[in-house]
């Protein structure tokens, strides 16, 4: 405890407060980067997966085993896959770039579910209608299932990415400078463990509480909006 | 592009990788079991408790949800040790991660708790069910359809995302025997995609039987896919 103390003014130096926002910028373009892109891939993915036709069953397929295997591979293991396959061919990628890559292949997986159980929300019949209303894939797609199920998927979509601010965490390993790398960096400088780490826990949470509050706003401020529409149909009925 | 994949090397460690798989398997049933005993306390003390409980369960949900797994881990490894605590790596994996998962088994807990009314109680009072056959008839089957589909995909999520987080401090389950490995063949490649087919083949099974499970003892339509 005394040795804590002690270290305290030490630890607080401007080069170390410098160093740990840093590395905090660093966690949070990580999630931001992977989990955009990754965002964006999986409308791809959902694309594919749901391609009709028996022409198209290979997509399909290719789609569904893209998110099943992934889901259930731990990041860790995707992040050292990641980096020794790019390594391998490209040994002069910079370490951001593969934990990006990681990150976004994982978030791809996972939101594509989220995703998918957005798009079948949206009731049959309206899509039905736009087929009979000779509507293109993507004209159904843009016109008719994204503006009814956006408020269904971007809640979770954003709870995930919030999720993963903490996960990131895992990229330490792989020698990342993000905060959980900072904190090990400090940890083997000499500086006490419980300052150090309780310091970092102290940095995620600011980085994490205030997001999962936004989402947690969003979420309810989309669903009441959701909400209102039978009821007023109710009305004119 | 002249690297020459090698998946014999990798395959012949297979007897390892399995060993580390029951690791794997042990540590997630561990944490599940003693993340659900933190996670029923919670949501009782969250749904029955007075105000200073529930503002500890509160407080103990909104903390441990909100830091990574990984530095709750780091703390009991790293920083425990100079209050002169000294557990050994796996105790530290396996309480950090019991701990993190309490924090969201909680949350899962709680919304069971809500779904059943009082007004059903009272009903089955009325019509003279015993307390036996209230828990049987309706606590049960309320809390189960709500909270089965996500405990059994949470279960997943620790067997999968949380224990192998071990492997960093170097537990020896699926992940960290592979590391392990790895750094004295220099298979990197071979070894993780081995790994990674583990991962897949154990939890497609496990998510089959829970699924199966919840459809024969609490009629849930739980997907596997």
């Amino acid at each position: 405890m005394d040795r804590i103390i002690q270290q305290l003014p030490r630890f607080f130096s401007p080069g170390n407060i410098s160093l740990l926002l840093d590395a905090a910028g660093t966690t949070l373009a990580l999630t931001f980067i992977g989990c955009v892109s990754g965002f964006l891939l999986a409308f791809l993915i959902v694309f594919l997966r749901q391609t009709p036709g028996i022409w198209a069953l290979p997509l399909r397929l290719l789609g569904i085993a893209y998110v099943e295997i992934f889901r259930r591979i731990p990041f860790l293991v995707v992040t050292y896959l990641v980096l020794f396959f790019i390594q391998t061919f490209q040994s002069d990628a910079s370490l951001f770039t593969i934990a990006v890559v990681a990150i976004c292949i994982y978030a791809t997986a996972y939101t594509a579910e989220i995703i998918r159980g957005g798009f079948e929300s949206v009731a049959r019949q309206q899509i039905e209608a736009a087929t009979a209303m000779n509507f293109t894939r993507w004209q159904t797609l843009s016109g008719v299932i994204i503006p009814q199920s956006w408020p269904v998927i971007l809640p979770p979509a954003v709870a995930f990415a919030v999720g993963f601010v903490k996960d990131t965490a895992l990229v330490s390993q792989v020698g990342v400078f993000e905060l959980t790398f900072r904190g090990k960096e400090l940890n083997n400088g000499g500086f006490s463990g419980i300052l150090v780490f309780g310091t970092i826990a102290l940095i995620y949470f600011g980085i994490s509480y205030p997001l999962s509050r936004f989402g947690r706003w969003l979420e309810s401020r989309l669903a009441s909006s959701r909400s209102e529409k039978p009821r007023k149909r109710l009305r004119t009925a | 592009m002249n690297y020459t994949f090698q998946f014999g090397v990798a395959l012949a460690q297979l007897p390892e990788l399995l060993k580390g798989a029951i690791v794997t398997f042990e540590l997630g049933l561990l944490t599940f079991g003693g993340g659900a005993l933190i996670g029923l306390l919670g949501a009782a003390l969250k749904t029955f408790g007075g105000p200073v409980l529930r503002g500890i369960a509160n407080a103990y949900v909104i903390f441990f949800t909100n830091t990574p797994g990984l530095i709750q881990i780091y703390f009991l490894y790293f920083g425990l040790p100079e209050f002169g605590i000294r557990w050994d790596n796996f105790t530290c994996v396996l309480l950090g991660l019991t701990l993190n998962a309490g924090g969201y088994l909680t949350e899962i807990m709680r919304a069971g708790f809500i779904s059943v009314h009082k007004t059903e109680m009272e009903a089955a009072e009325t019509i003279g069910m015993s307390l036996l056959q209230q828990i049987r008839f309706i606590i049960v089957p309320h809390i189960a359809k709500t909270i089965y589909p996500a405990l059994a995909n949470f279960f997943i999520v620790v067997l999968v995302m949380g224990t192998s987080i071990g492997a960093v401090v170097g537990v020896d389950e699926l992940t960290g025997t592979a590391i392990n490995i790895s750094t004295e063949n220099y298979r990197w490649i071979e070894m993780f995609v081995v790994v990674a087919g583990i991962y897949v083949v154990v939890t497609f099974i496990a998510s089959l039987s829970l699924a199966l499970f919840g459809r024969w003892a609490f009629r849930i339509k739980a997907k596997v896919f």
